[in-house]
C-alpha cells in the first residue's frame, strides 16, 4: 500500500519566467487513481518527472508512505512511469519489451517468461510474445507498455497521457482497460491529460493545474458543483458567472437578492461570484418558483437532440440553461420567463 | 509509358556509359595487368604468377603475409578503439554545453584536416624526436629523449593506429552525437524508471539503439584504414609493411614487370575489403529479414 505525499515543491527551468511547477501540495491515498488535469505546459509531466526522480525538485519533499523519495535514485524508488509515445524498445520483441523490468533485477529467465505471459493476459494481449514492436498497433503498443509497467509491480504507477495517442474508439477501450487494471491491482495510479472528461471518467480525484500552481485537489464531482474558481469552472465547461455582494452573511447578485445553502459561506469575501451548472437552472413561463426566482428574456434556443440549450438575458447578464428536450412547454425566442436558480446548487467562489 | 522510360533510359546513358567505362574500365584493365597482360613490354599471354608471386614466393611471401597480418590487427584495432573512445567521449559531455561546442569544433577542424597532416602532427608530438619525448625527458621521467617508447614507426602500427584513432575517432562522435542527440534521453529515462541502473542502461538500452549507426561507420572506417596509403607510409616501417605501402612500392619499382604484382596487390587489397563489405551487407540484410 503507498500513500503519496508532496509538499510544497517547486521546480524552476532556465528561460522561464515563472516557475514550471510552484509550491503544490498533493496527498494522494493508497490504492488511488489521480489524474493530473490542466493545459499544455501547465507542469504536468514536470511534477511526475519529479516523483520518478528523473528531475530534482528545488524545493519541497515527497514522500512514498512516510519515505522521502528525494535521496532515491530513479531505478530504486519502485515508481514506473509509462512516456507519453509508448516508447517499447525497437529492437526487443514484446515478450523482452515486457520482461524487461525484471531482468533488470536478475530474476531467473523461467520466472520472467511466466509473469510475462501473465502480465500479457492481464492486458488482454495474449499470442503476440513474439512480435517486435512496429508490427503493433498503436493501442496494442500502448498495451504493452502498460504491461511493461506494471510487471515489477510497482508501489506507484505514473501514467503520462495514456490516452492521447489513440482515436476515439480505442481510447474508450483503453480507459476501461486501465480503469479495470487499476482496480485488479488495487496500484496506486497518477495519470495526465489535458481532457476534462477523460479524468472524470477515469479518477478518483483530479488535480487541477494552471501554470504550475495547483488549483483544486477534490473529487469529479466537486469541479461540477462545487468549483474553486472561475477558471476552474469554466475548464469543466462553466459558463453562468454571476457578480455579487455578501453583506451580513446575506449574498446580493447583480439580478437580485439570492437565498445560498453552500457549506462555504464562511470563506466568501465581500466581492464574490455565483455559479450554476447549466443543467440545474429551471426556466418556466409561469412564476412558480418559491425562491430565488428572477425575470428573463430568451435571447437563443439551440436544439442538441436529447437537450435543449437556452440563452437567457437577466437584468443585462447572460445565463445558460441546458433541459432535456422531451416533455417541455414550447419557450421561444424573445419569450418572457422566470429562472429558477435552486438554492442547494447555485454556489459561490471568491475569483 | 514505354516512351517515357526510353526517354529516362536514353537521357541516363551517356553519364552511366562514361561512369563505367572509366571505373569498371579502370577496374578491368588493372585487373589485365595483374594477370601479367602489358602490351607496352611485349607480355600477353595471361595467368596468375603475379599472384603467386605476391603470395608465395620466397620473395614476397613473408612480407605479404606479415603485412596483412599488420593490416587487419592496425585496422580492426584502429577502428574498434576509435569507436569505442568515440561513443564514451560522445555519452560523457552529449548533455553538456561543452560537448555540442566541441561537436562543432570537431566538426570544423579535425574532419577536414588530411590524413596526412595528422600523420606529419603524430611524428611531430609522439616521435623519439618529438614534443612528448623532449617533454618527458625535461621533466626527467626519462633519462633522454631516445628513452621514449617507440610509438612512432615501430613494427606494431601504433603510430598508425594512434593516428587513425585520432582522425577516425571524430569522426565516430560527429556520427554518434547525432544519432544520440535524434534518440533523446526519453528511452533512457524510461529503462531507468523500470529500474535499470548506469550500466544496465548503456548495456540494454545505449548499445543496442546506437550499434547499427556505429556498425555502418566502422566499416566505411574499416575499409579505409584498410586500404589507405598515407598515414603508413609516413608513420610505418620497411617491414612489416601494410599491404597498401607494398603495392605503392611494387609501382615505384622501375622494373616494368613489378607493375603486375603491384596490380595483384591492390587487387587482393580491394577484393578483401569487398569480402567485408559483403559479409556486412548480408549481415544487416539477414537481421532486417529477421525483424
Ligand atoms: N527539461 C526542461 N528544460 C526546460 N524547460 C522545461 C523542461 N521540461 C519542461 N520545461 C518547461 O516547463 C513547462 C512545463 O512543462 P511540462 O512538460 O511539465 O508540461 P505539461 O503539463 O506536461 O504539458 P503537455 O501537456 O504539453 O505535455 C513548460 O513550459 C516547458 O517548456
Ligand atoms: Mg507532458
Amino acid at each position: 500500500m503507498s500513500e503519496l505525499k508532496i509538499e510544497n515543491l517547486v521546480k524552476n527551468f532556465q528561460g522561464m519566467d515563472r516557475p514550471a511547477v510552484n509550491n503544490v501540495n498533493l496527498d494522494i491515498n493508497s490504492g488511488q487513481l489521480v489524474a493530473f488535469l490542466g493545459p499544455s505546459g501547465c507542469g504536468k509531466t514536470t511534477i511526475l518527472k519529479m516523483i520518478t526522480g528523473l528531475f530534482q525538485p528545488d524545493n519541497g519533499n515527497i514522500t512514498l508512505d512516510n519515505e522521502s523519495l528525494l535521496p532515491i535514485p530513479t531505478e530504486k524508488r519502485g515508481v514506473v512511469m509509462v512516456f507519453q509515445n509508448y516508447l517499447l524498445f525497437p529492437y526487443m520483441n514484446v515478450n523482452e519489451n515486457v520482461g524487461f523490468a525484471l531482468k533488470m533485477k536478475g530474476v531467473d529467465k523461467n520466472t520472467i517468461d511466466q509473469r510475462v505471459k501473465e502480465m500479457l493476459d492481464l492486458v488482454k494481449l495474449p499470442d503476440i510474445g513474439l512480435r517486435k514492436p512496429k508490427q503493433l498497433s498503436g493501442g496494442q503498443q500502448q498495451r504493452v507498455a502498460l504491461a511493461r509497467a506494471l510487471i515489477a509491480s510497482p508501489r506507484l504507477l505514473l501514467l503520462d497521457e495514456p490516452l492521447s495517442n489513440l482515436d476515439a474508439h480505442l481510447r474508450d477501450e483503453m480507459r476501461e482497460l486501465i480503469l479495470t487494471i487499476q482496480q485488479k491491482l488495487n496500484v496506486t495510479t497518477i495519470f495526465v491529460t489535458h481532457d476534462q472528461e477523460e479524468a472524470v471518467l477515469l479518477a478518483d480525484k483530479i488535480a487541477l493545474i494552471f501554470d504550475g500552481e495547483l488549483q483544486n485537489f477534490t473529487s469529479p464531482k466537486n469541479y461540477y458543483e462545487k468549483p474553486k474558481n472561475i477558471k476552474a469552472a469554466k475548464f469543466f465547461g462553466g459558463v453562468n458567472f454571476i457578480n455579487a455582494d455578501l453583506v451580513d452573511n446575506k449574498i446580493q447578485s447583480e439580478i437580485g437578492f439570492c437565498e445560498y445553502q453552500g457549506d462555504n459561506i464562511s470563506d466568501l469575501n465581500k466581492k464574490l461570484f455565483l455559479t450554476i451548472r447549466p443543467e440545474n437552472i429551471k426556466i418556466s413561463k409561469n412564476n412558480e418558483f418559491d425562491h430565488n426566482s428572477y425575470q428573463g428574456k430568451i435571447t437563443s434556443v439551440i436544439f442538441s437532440g436529447t437537450h435543449t440549450r437556452y440563452k437567457i438575458n437577466v437584468n443585462n447578464v447572460h445565463l445558460e440553461c441546458s433541459l432535456q428536450s422531451v416533455g417541455i412547454d414550447n419557450i421561444k425566442e424573445a419569450d418572457q420567463v422566470f429562472v429558477h436558480l435552486p438554492k442547494d446548487k447555485i454556489w459561490g467562489m471568491n475569483d | 509509358m514505354g516512351g517515357e522510360r526510353l526517354k529516362i533510359v536514353l537521357s541516363l546513358t551517356p553519364p552511366l556509359l562514361i561512369i563505367i567505362t572509366l571505373f569498371f574500365g579502370g577496374i578491368f584493365y588493372g585487373f589485365l595487368q595483374s594477370l601479367g597482360y602489358q602490351p607496352a613490354i611485349g607480355k600477353y599471354e595471361l595467368n596468375f604468377s603475379a599472384y603467386y608471386n605476391v603470395m608465395f614466393s620466397e620473395r614476397y611471401a613473408k612480407l605479404f603475409w606479415s603485412g596483412l597480418a599488420l593490416n587487419l590487427w592496425v585496422s580492426f584495432a584502429s577502428t574498434f578503439l576509435a569507436a569505442v573512445f568515440a561513443l564514451f567521449g560522445a555519452l560523457a559531455i552529449r548533455k553538456t554545453f561543452v560537448g555540442k561546442t566541441l561537436c562543432k569544433f570537431i566538426y570544423s577542424l579535425n574532419l577536414p584536416m588530411p590524413h596526412l597532416v595528422v600523420a606529419v602532427g603524430m611524428i611531430f608530438v609522439f616521435s623519439q624526436s618529438g614534443l612528448l619525448a623532449r617533454l618527458a625527458a625535461q621533466i626527467g621521467m626519462i633519462s633522454s629523449p631516445g628513452d621514449f617508447p617507440v610509438l612512432v614507426r615501430d613494427k606494431y602500427g601504433f603510430g598508425i593506429i594512434l593516428a587513425y584513432i585520432w582522425k577516425e575517432a571524430a569522426f565516430f562522435f560527429i556520427i554518434l552525437m547525432s544519432v544520440l542527440q535524434s534518440l533523446g534521453e526519453n528511452f533512457e529515462e524510461l529503462a531507468q524508471s523500470l529500474g535499470a541502473n548506469r550500466w544496465q542502461r548503456f548495456r540494454y538500452v545505449i548499445l543496442p539503439l546506437v550499434m547499427p549507426n556505429l556498425f555502418s561507420a566502422s566499416i566505411i572506417v574499416f575499409a579505409f584504414s584498410f586500404g589507405a596509403y598515407e598515414v603508413p607510409a609516413l608513420l610505418g616501417v620497411i617491414y612489416p609493411q601494410m599491404l597498401p605501402v607494398m603495392a605503392f612500392e611494387f609501382f615505384l619499382n622501375p622494373d616494368l614487370n613489378a607493375r603486375s604484382e603491384g596490380m595483384a596487390l591492390s587487387i587482393i587489397i580491394a577484393l578483401i575489403v569487398m569480402i567485408l563489405v559483403v559479409f556486412y551487407f548480408w549481415l544487416t540484410q539477414a537481421k532486417i529479414r529477421k525483424d
